[in-house]
């Protein structure tokens, strides 16, 4: 990360601001191949297909609810709700599969529930990207609110206890592996993908980071910015939902409360990535290899039979590690922008 | 840079030496929460066990109560290759899809308080619902040898396992002390403390040959002791129950509470390093067989069930032993 190999790539201050994609993506390289040498060395098995496996595995459920809550932070709000609203969302998709006899319902069913369980999540999520655009209240408050709403609803409908008993066929979509890798890598590409064009290449991505930036500026300047709003909280909604889906397949069952650690971890691995908690700045890639990095730390300490509590604390040294590191690129950034200046 | 590069390799130096070899027999045991006192014990009881038997087992304690992390930790124990996975469900149904992953890998699993479980090969249990319900009643019938009659406390009257507890008693008492009689239908109040007191106090006042408590829920015993204290009827009204070691060790040395019974997690812990070594030497178990931990075992080989009944009792002589440890 040296001064002379940034410097051509430094055209101009709005180059700088966006925090230089290339060099975010590459910092956490860096770390990620720093951990990943540590860990090999450390522990025989960590470079072994089956722990790769493992981490397959075990990354994308995160990494959809991390990309759930990734572009509500880029419109500069924060959505709590994520966790729930997956459950509610794999609720769904769990009653339309007993509606259909459980264990025998077919592909048909599944396909219904899919769809039934977005559409719960893509409501969900509206209402709440609805109450921030057109009441103004503050995105944690509204995301709060709708957080203890489907907490409160899914345990009086389950009445605590869990929908299990799901037909085999949904064990492909959480267990399978397709010429090796993991089927749910490979739906968590698509999407994360998908994400990234969207935010980056269409009017509608553009619209939320203006409107991350400066809600009133990109109104003034005629974006649709309640549309916008409203749209990325349902889009956040949905993504929930695929989650959802995920999680009932990975466990076979259902409760309210399930992956209910993961809230404030998606929070890390966004401003891991380097997403602005102001909103208005952030991309998909740093996002994902902050993820990586996550799973890395955490599937690491276990095979080294490091303790649990110890792996969270890790995850905390790294993210102020992570802003210290930042913020020293950050004063360099302007201490050559005011030589060239001069 | 450099600083990150200081913090990795010293994170590696740290955890390069703990990493053993994997000739030796290796076993992980996922357990419901990390860092309280009940699975602190019980990764006392493992360690000890495994030093004993010469064998690796860890225990990993997730940072919540959170099934999706206990999927997650018994993934990578699967990857890690270990022979023996152990296992204190959060949510039985949540974890049967990653365990038949890790008996389709081959691995042994052991579970413990997971009656439930399929894609287990032996689930050990230390208390029966029967056993625990009837020693209580038991401890009751000793002290009381005139007749009378007595109150019957459970958590709420939706807990199936506080339920069954006194079910258990109440048939125990209903044969063997005709002359004891239960008043009332059994309370739900066990599980607050200020209930306990009060429904104490009132039952108390309505019935002056109340001659004891049986209370199944942790805070049942402390509220009924209380109450049994503020009339000063210490000696004359008998409270027993399980309940916290720490929270009721006073009372048990004024002899307001009476004891009760509780079963030991580090036994818990020693029996999961056992069976797990038993069973990856191919050792099959059989009813009537001896096994340390467990005493002699009557295994239901269609249920995949091992109860035992190894019953630890509080009273004045173990309280303090066991609310050292945090128990």
């Amino acid at each position: 990360m040296s001064d002379t190999r940034r410097l051509p790539g430094l055209k101009g201050f709005k180059h700088l601001k966006t925090g230089g994609p290339a060099g975010e993506n590459l910092s956490l390289l860096v770390m990620l191949v720093l951990l990943v040498v540590v860990f090999a060395i450390a522990s025989p098995r960590f470079l072994t297909g089956a722990n790769l496996g493992s981490m397959g595995f075990q990354m994308p459920l995160l990494g959809l609810l991390t990309l759930a809550m990734l572009a509500p932070i880029l419109s500069g709000g924060l959505n709590l709700a994520i966790v729930y609203t997956a459950n509610i969302s794999g609720l769904t998709l769990a009653w339309t599969l007993m509606q259909f006899g459980g264990p025998e319902a077919g592909i048909p069913a599944f396909i219904l529930g899919c769809a039934l369980a977005v559409i719960v999540g893509a409501l969900a999520g509206a209402v709440m990207g609805g109450v921030v655009a057109y009441v103004g209240a503050h995105p944690i408050l509204v995301s709060l609110a709708m957080m203890i709403f489907l907490r409160g609803l899914g345990e009086f409908l389950t009445r605590g206890g869990d929908i299990s008993g799901f037909p085999d066929h949904m064990h492909t979509l959480g267990h399978g592996s397709v010429m090796g890798i993991p089927v749910p890598l490979i739906l968590f590409a698509v999407i994360a993908l998908g994400w990234h064009v969207l935010l980056r290449r269409t009017p509608h991505g553009f619209s939320v980071y203006m409107t991350g930036s400066n809600l009133k500026a990109a109104e003034y300047a005629g974006l649709n910015a309640k549309r916008t709003l409203v749209l990325i909280y349902t889009l956040s909604g949905v993504l929930c939902a695929i989650a959802g889906i995920l999680m009932a397949a990975r466990f076979s069952s259902v409760r309210v409360g399930h992956g209910e650690a993961m809230l404030l971890i998606t929070v890390l691995a966004c401003f891991l990535g380097g997403i602005d908690p102001f909103g208005g700045h952030g991309r998909v890639a740093p996002v994902i290899l902050a993820l990586v990095i996550l799973q890395v730390l955490s599937s690491g300490l276990n095979l080294v039979g490091a303790n649990q509590h110890l792996s969270t604390a890790v995850w905390g040294l790294f993210l102020i590690a992570v802003m210290v590191l930042r913020s020293g690129q950050i004063q360099r950034y302007i201490g050559l922008l005011s030589r060239k200046d001069t | 840079m450099t600083k990150l590069t200081g913090m990795v390799s010293a994170l590696a130096l740290t955890f390069g030496l703990a990493t053993s070899a994997s000739a030796e027999t290796s076993m992980g045991i996922v357990v419901k929460i990390g860092g309280i006192p009940w699975f602190n014990a019980m990764e006392d009881g493992i360690t000890r066990r495994a030093e004993e038997l010469g064998v690796t087992a860890e225990m990993i304690g997730p940072v919540s109560a959170d099934p999706a992390l206990q999927v997650q930790a018994i993934e990578d124990l699967i990857a890690k290759g270990v022979d023996v996975i152990g296992v204190v469900p959060n949510d039985e149904a949540a974890l049967e899809p990653v365990l038949q992953k890790a008996r389709d890998a081959g691995i042994i699993v052991i579970s413990h308080e997971g009656p439930g479980l399929e894609n287990v090969d032996w689930n050990f249990e230390l208390a029966s619902a029967e056993g625990f319900g009837e020693a209580h009643a038991k401890l009751l019938s000793d002290k009381t040898p005139e007749g009378g009659t007595y109150a019957v406390y459970v958590g709420s009257l939706t807990v199936p396992l506080h339920n069954a507890w006194a079910d258990a008693a109440i048939a125990w008492m209903a044969e063997n002390r005709p002359d004891l009689e239960i008043v009332g239908d059994r309370y739900g109040v066990a599980e607050n403390v200020d209930d306990s007191r009060s429904t104490a106090l009132d039952l108390i006042a309505a019935n002056p040959d109340l001659k004891g408590f049986l209370a199944f829920g942790s805070q049942g015993p402390i509220g009924a002791g209380r109450a049994v204290e503020e009339r000063r009827k210490t000696g004359e009204i008998h409270v027993m129950g399980p309940f916290s070691p720490g929270q009721g060790r006073k009372m048990i040395h004024s002899g307001v509470l009476t004891g009760g019974f509780m079963w030991n997690p580090a036994q818990a812990g020693e029996v999961f390093v056992t069976l797990g070594d038993m069973l990856v030497r191919g050792e099959t178990l059989e009813s009537g067989m001896d096994v340390p931990g467990l005493g002699v075992i009557e295994p239901d080989a269609d249920a995949r069930d091992i109860i035992t009944d190894n019953l630890l009792e509080i009273n004045a002589s173990t309280v303090d032993d066991l609310a050292e440890k945090g128990l």
